[in-house]
């Protein structure tokens, strides 16, 4: 296993990666060879150097204090200890000079001879006992260090000529060992790709120089990079971290540099490509082809199914149908066909009025003008913003180490406004990335930046060092990249942020140039105005936030000096009517640098309106950095040679790359989205993942063709519904059939409808409608859900992104920590415990049993009562049910009340056919 | 159902074999009916209705149940099948939240004495806040058991389990800040979108009773980071913990809407019936269907759990005897109730020591101490001694600890701050090697120098002790395979029996 590929193999595979077994590759990796006299095993010599037997060998024992080591390393404590400590030990002995050693007494080597041409090898004296009991990584450290501190003495140095000659050897006698001490822990060429391009190890290297170019300057040596780091006069540029040069090691070094820095003859190799990602074959996979045109196939269909076809897409269905001699099912009744219809589009039940409307239209126009009634609703909105926002991660609040809101909700309500609107799709990403860029914004547009403005942000303690909160930063990097590129591409970009891609053609530097949006935009807020007046809200608003101090240290509040105070205050609100608008979550162009403040302390420090670009973070490593990357798209998606952002942070850019370059897969994405939630599943299994481990699409042309349309018809998103929504396969039954489901029980096939279980939103609303309390105002700050005076639709309850509330999630609410492609139902206990004894649902019966108590015959009741849960008549047989339940009781209010509570459970009630 | 499904993953199971599978499953039905049975031992007793009654009452026609169960546990995606050879099957942990101090209690450091209000240059010592110098433990450590580990005076009765234990002396994690170490304690990462191990082994093992939660937390009140600590985050979210304030150890209170207000029982039987008899008639009307099924058996097991939950929760069932070895408070009641969860079948029990946290004693450090130790002492030595009385500590791995350790250095003049370079943990029961320390901090128990065992390797070693490979238990999610220990480790062999 080669070790770059350690943290890659390991968390894409599910074998390997002890560390102990890390140690030993690391040892044998490192060409590290342990010679002894007597003709031992290295095993045994481990065995000597630590006391444990190799099969014992406890790679904490073996490696020592790794914090310390990273501490070293690093000059700061690095939370991946275990991965940098195998290799940092491992560059130690790869690239140590030879030591002879002799160990003297228990514990104590002695340097017998340092040569630098030999490979590199540990020679023990191996007949010290196993009273030796040594930590290998000390012993290690020890062998590597104490030889090295050897101080030059100046006679020695005086020796040596000016000739070329001499100054190779100069280098190889004086210099070379103080950049094996100094620099090869980051800088050889095992590390040294990691740590700004750098390799001192060889001459090749130290020519080459690394990312920032040449370490040297021809014409003013002093002016030099590696100079100007040694010296440590600039802040920025400070090098080796752990301190500056003790003086007499410094002298030896800019001697060098300025005698011209004479280096070994060597030969000059090409560097190797920096990712290995075949894009020729990448750009041929089918989710990034540009959107064909497809015409819907020509169905010859056997007599009996001529006329199923209503939309195009059910030539696609039927044709797949036909080629697996399968049918589909007839066609739901009406009454179904309703419930599930008005259920999807506005999350509601079908008002018994409706239910009579549509029974009684017999126009051939019947289902569109359902359907078009339905899109033109309000209701329309609250029901797809919700699917939105488990993508989006919605929480109304955020949390205390922020400046905590609760104005989530701005951008929920946008949301159900762009719904409701049907703004264009490729608008609605545009904006969400972007309104703060693009020219003309609307006002109240500003709110849609909540997407990534609402972000989860994590703890950062200052009085951590840099590195610490550098990976903490990085991971908050990581969740929006993550958000976004799984939201609208549907790829796992942040898969390739410690090793390119496994599976998809996505580099690692592809991971960074995104990555650097999001280090380029911080979480803002804002009043929902044009630019152009929100300076003056914000010095207002921090006026009157002065004054308010002021006021409150005025004693009494009835004095002229209170009074004068509120004046002034009242003066600022005059001339600043917005002064008081709510502010939304959204964003700001600035970059963000995480600092050493003081020793070890870190302070953030923000640039605005300054962007800025990422290295690559090495195996996701903050502390080894790599080359710069400029901010831009997925390489794979886009044709070449890449353009880089050039606007601010890049975020029109991104926005504009994924609608034109990656529109198609953008389509698809979102067309699928649309599908899974009006099917119950998806044309792809998995909606976020449209990736080489995504599933394949059941139907690819129907997809296909679907996106295309979309695209064409101008990204509507009422359009793709009603496409759907009047198609034949979408007005099958879900009835069951033993020999269609023995072909296709998964119903990939589309043979019959999917039941579906009502998302919490649904059967809440449905409850309160059925009871006449719902509540229909819409938009505002959200309320708790287990509020019983809450009588609002479920999209307006309180989400708590650090709190989830217990009702919500007990009925798989998704957790809004990160995106959730989609809801997964679960069937547990609790929940029927919740139906059976809730106050809630306890209320509901109540509230239902005041609705139906006027209607005096129990029959009738009865019968209403279905046609209000059920959106059906009621059964002979279930009316015996209700009879033999409800006769005969004592307390007939009562046994009433239970028997609408057990309605309100029943499973017909919870699934939609 | 051991082996018939092997480790396959859940949902391919679900969906690949809805109908074939459903027969071979009847046979795997007998068993819970068994363990169902026997849990419902004090059922009978009391002449509640039991699990045959309640059949009979619903008039009969439910020869299925136990296939849905079987079917329940596959659509919730236990593994089922033991990597390795299996040495416990429960686990309770002992939470002290706040984080205490290691040379208090198991680590003496005589060290301390002699540079008391130093900080010798040699030592790093420096963590997140400011502290002075060294603060030497004013309390007594004694030897205890046959083994001779010495322990704190502060726990003369739990130091009496000593033989029982394995102390790992040489703890590290990765963060000083209550939050982050507090996640990495209990979802394996700082960051807060990854499910917490009680999901894990919820997920990988299942429950081994179908009318308890697998993974139950117990707080008298809400530890920091709250309910993110025991999150199945991208699991399914059947593998939640359940969450239970115990403040108030009455049932009632303890499970959310256990009881109803205001029905009888036989109200409950009349409207439960009822509402069977219309699943049924719906279900007859839909055709075979997995998950209309599946809420139909829920129901029913709700049902049940308003006997089984209360008779699991209700600390009155206990006798004087038991009651009074366990002492009073709040600790002792969750001590007393993760015993009777845990024997009941619940896969993992938390027990938070308190509120908040603790044992965050920045200052007064010394008294707050004496008077924490005074609240766990007498539970935890009962709880290890009932476990064993009752035959189950073999079977049930019992782990205290903090989300991390203090500081050898005082802070605030009498205090400690959060030190995660290295503290104390221990393991007691299940497969464990008892009567023994393992690793070592240094002189002033400051830092784990030798043997250091990170979160990753505690966390895989109680998978290892469960039957569980931490490297195999892995679910895919956003295009890779997640695991509780992440990309790192290994398992303590050293510790395990």
């Amino acid at each position: 296993m080669a070790v770059v590929d350690e943290n890659f193999d390991i968390c894409c595979s599910r074998g390997g990666g002890s560390r102990w077994g890390l140690c030993i590759v690391a040892i044998y990796e490192a060409g590290f060879q342990c010679v002894s006299k007597r003709g031992l095993t290295d095993f045994e010599l481990l065995y000597f150097a630590t006391n444990i037997r190799p099969a014992e060998l406890n790679p904490q024992r073996f490696l020592g204090d790794s914090d310390d080591l990273c501490t070293r390393y690093n000059g700061i404590w690095c939370p991946r200890q275990s991965l940098v400590t195998t290799r940092l030990l491992k560059d130690k002995l790869r690239f140590s000079p030879t030591l002879h050693c002799q160990k003297i007494r228990s514990g104590v080597v002695r340097v017998l001879r340092n040569t630098t041409k030999d490979p590199p090898r540990l020679l023990l004296d191996a007949c010290a006992p196993a009273t030796a009991i040594l930590h290998c990584a000390g012993l290690i450290a020890f062998v590597l260090w104490t030889p090295l501190n050897v101080a030059l003495a100046d006679d020695d140095m005086a020796r040596t000529t000016a000739s070329t000659t001499d100054s190779v050897t100069f280098f190889e006698s004086y210099v070379r060992p103080l950049l094996a001490k100094r620099c090869y822990e980051c800088h050889s060429s095992k590390t040294g790709e990691e740590n700004g391009a750098l390799v001192m190890e060889t001459a090749e290297g130290i020519a080459a120089g690394g990312s920032r170019g040449s370490m040297f300057s021809k014409e003013t040596p002093s002016d030099g990079l590696l100079f100007r780091v040694l010296d440590y006069n600039d802040p920025d540029l400070q090098m080796p971290p752990a301190g500056k040069l003790p003086d007499d090691e410094l002298a030896v070094l800019q001697r060098w540099i300025r005698e011209g820095a004479a280096l070994p003859e060597y030969k000059s190799t090409p560097r190797p490509q920096a990712s290995q990602i075949d894009l020729v074959a990448g750009r041929k996979f089918w989710s990034f082809q540009p959107l064909p045109h497809v015409d819907p196939p020509h169905v010859d269909p056997p007599q009996l199914h001529s006329a199923w076809p209503r939309r195009p897409i059910d030539t696609f269905v039927l044709g797949k149908l036909q080629a697996h001699n399968l049918t589909p099912n007839t066609e739901a009744d009406r009454n179904t066909w309703l419930r599930r219809v008005t259920f999807d589009v506005i999350g509601l039940p079908p008002t018994p009025d409706e239910l009579d409307a549509f029974q009684s239209d017999e126009s051939p126009e019947a289902f569109e003008h359902v359907v078009d009634r339905l899109l033109a609703s309000p209701h329309y909105g609250e029901r797809w913003a919700r699917t939105w926002l488990d993508l989006a991660r919605y929480t109304d609040f955020t949390p205390d180490w922020q400046s905590p809101t609760d104005r989530g909700w701005i951008y929920r309500d946008w949301v159900v406004r762009a719904m409701n609107e049907n703004l264009a799709y490729d608008q609605f990403v545009r904006l969400q990335l972007a309104a703060d860029l693009i020219p003309d914004t609307a006002p109240e547009d500003f709110a849609a930046l909540g997407f990534l403005g609402l972000s989860p942000t994590y703890w950062k303690e200052l009085a951590l060092a840099p590195a610490v909160i550098e990976q903490i930063v990085a991971d908050e990097w990581d969740e929006r990249l993550d958000a976004v590129s799984r939201t609208f591409l549907g790829l796992t970009v942040s898969c390739a942020r410690c090793h390119d891609h496994k599976f998809d053609p996505i580099s690692t530097e592809d991971y960074y140039g995104l990555a650097g949006v999001f280090a380029s935009s911080q979480l803002d807020e804002r009043p929902l105005l044009p630019d152009n007046e929100v300076a003056a809200v914000r010095a207002a608003r921090k006026a009157i936030g002065e004054l308010e101090e002021k006021l409150k240290k005025v004693a009494d509040p009835a004095t002229a000096e209170a009074e004068e105070i509120r004046k002034s205050m009242a003066a600022i609100r005059t001339a600043t009517p917005h002064v008081d608008q709510p502010w939304a979550h959204a964003l700001r162009d600035a970059s963000l640098y995480v600092q050493p403040d003081g020793e070890d302390r870190t302070r953030l420090e923000y640039r605005e309106s300054q962007a800025r670009d990422l290295p690559v973070f090495r195996r996701g490593n903050p502390a080894n950095p790599g080359d710069i990357v400029p901010r831009r798209f997925l390489t794979v998606l886009q044709p070449e040679p890449v353009a880089p952002f050039a606007h601010g942070s890049g975020r029109a850019e991104l926005a504009d790359s994924m609608l034109t370059h990656a529109a198609g897969l953008v389509a698809r994405v979102l067309v699928n989205r649309v599908w899974d939630q009006h099917f119950n599943a998806g044309l792809v299994a998995t909606p976020s993942d449209f990736g080489s481990q995504g599933d394949r699409p059941t139907h690819p042309e129907l997809l296909e063709y679907l996106a295309a349309e979309f695209v064409a018809h101008g990204w509507d998103l009422k359009w793709l519904h009603r496409e759907i929504l009047l198609s034949a396969t979408y007005r099958q039954s879900s009835a069951f059939r033993p020999e269609a489901d023995a072909a296709d029980p998964a119903n990939q096939l589309l043979w019959r409808m999917n039941r579906r279980r009502l998302d919490i939103e649904m059967w809440r609303d449905a409850t309160l409608a059925a009871t006449g309390q719902l509540n229909l105002t819409s938009g505002g700050p959200s309320q708790p859900v287990d509020d019983l005076n809450n009588v609002r639709r479920t999209i307006y309850a309180k989400v708590e992104r650090e709190e989830m509330n217990g009702i919500l999630r007990m009925h798989d609410f998704p957790e809004a920590s990160s995106h959730s492609p989609r809801r997964e139902h679960t069937t547990t206990p609790l929940q029927q415990l919740f139906v059976l004894n809730s106050p809630w649902m306890e209320k509901q019966a109540d509230d239902l049993w005041s609705r139906l108590k006027p209607i005096e015959a129990d029959d009738t009741r009865i019968a209403a009562c279905y046609r209000l849960l059920f959106a059906r008549e009621v059964t002979q047989s279930e009316l015996e049910i209700a009879h033999a339940y409800l006769d005969g009781e004592i307390n007939g209010e009562h046994r009433w009340k239970d028997y609408l509570q057990a309605l309100l459970g029943l499973n017909e009630f919870h699934f939609v056919n | 159902m051991a082996g018939e499904v092997g480790s396959r993953r859940v949902c391919e199971a679900e969906r690949n074999a809805p109908l074939g599978m459903r027969q071979q499953m009847v046979c795997a039905s007998a068993a819970a009916d068994t363990l169902l049975r026997d849990n419902n031992m004090n059922d009978k007793q009391q002449n509640l209705p039991t699990r045959r009654h309640l059949i009979q009452a619903m008039g009969g026609g439910m020869g299925s149940l136990g296939l849905l169960s079987a079917m329940n546990a596959q659509a919730n995606g236990e593994l089922q099948a033991a990597h390795v050879p299996a040495k416990t099957k429960r686990v309770i942990q002992l939470f002290m939240n706040g984080g205490p101090f290691q040379g208090d209690l198991f680590d003496p450091k005589p060290q301390l004495l002699k540079f008391a209000g130093q900080r010798p240059a040699e030592a790093n010592l420096r963590t997140e806040r400011r502290t002075a110098g060294l603060m030497p433990s004013p309390f007594r450590f004694r030897p205890a058991g046959e083994s001779g580990i010495p322990v704190s005076e502060l726990l003369p009765l739990t130091s009496r389990c000593v033989d029982d234990m394995a102390i790992i002396r040489s703890t590290f994690t990765d963060n000083p800040n209550h939050g982050p170490a507090l996640l990495l304690m209990n979802n394996g990462t700082i960051l807060p979108t990854r499910p917490s191990m009680g999901s894990w082994l919820s997920y990988g093992l299942g429950s081994e009773n179908a009318n308890l939660p697998a993974y139950v937390v117990l707080c008298p009140g809400k530890p920091v980071r709250f309910s993110i600590l025991w999150t199945s985050a991208f699991l399914p979210g059947s593998h939640q913990g359940t969450y239970i304030n115990h403040r108030d150890p009455v049932p009632d209170k303890l499970i959310p809407f256990l009881r109803n207000s205001d029905a009888s029982r036989a109200d409950q039987v009349a409207q439960v019936s009822l509402m069977t008899q219309l699943n049924r008639l719906h279900l007859e009307r839909s055709g075979p269907d997995g998950q209309l099924e599946g809420r139909l058996q829920a129901m029913e097991t709700a049902f049940r759990m308003q006997f089984t939950g209360t008779e699991a929760f209700d600390l009155q069932q206990e006798s004087k005897i038991t009651r009074e070895s366990y002492g009073e408070g709040h600790f002792a009641n969750g001590c007393l109730l993760a015993r009777r969860l845990s024997e009941r079948g619940v896969r993992f029990v938390q027990v938070y020591y308190g509120d908040g946290q603790p044992w965050d004693t920045h200052s007064d450090h010394d008294n707050q101490t004496r008077k924490l130790c005074l609240d766990i002492d007498r539970p935890i030595a009962a709880l290890l001694a009932d476990l064993k009385q009752r035959g189950l500590l073999d079977e049930t791995l019992v782990l205290w600890g903090g989300e991390f350790g203090r500081t050898p250095t005082t802070e605030n003049g009498n205090g400690r701050d959060h030190n995660h370079f290295g503290f104390t943990t221990w393991l007691a029961g299940g497969g464990v090697k008892g009567g023994m320390t393992y690793g070592e901090t240094d002189d002033f128990g400051f830092r784990a120098v030798h043997n250091r065992v990170h979160i990753h390797d505690l966390h895989a070693t109680i998978l290892h002790l469960l039957g569980i490979d931490h490297e195999r238990l892995t679910y895919r999610y956003a295009g890779r395979d997640f695991r509780l220990t992440d990309v790192a480790g290994k398992v303590i062999h050293d510790i395990v029996s």
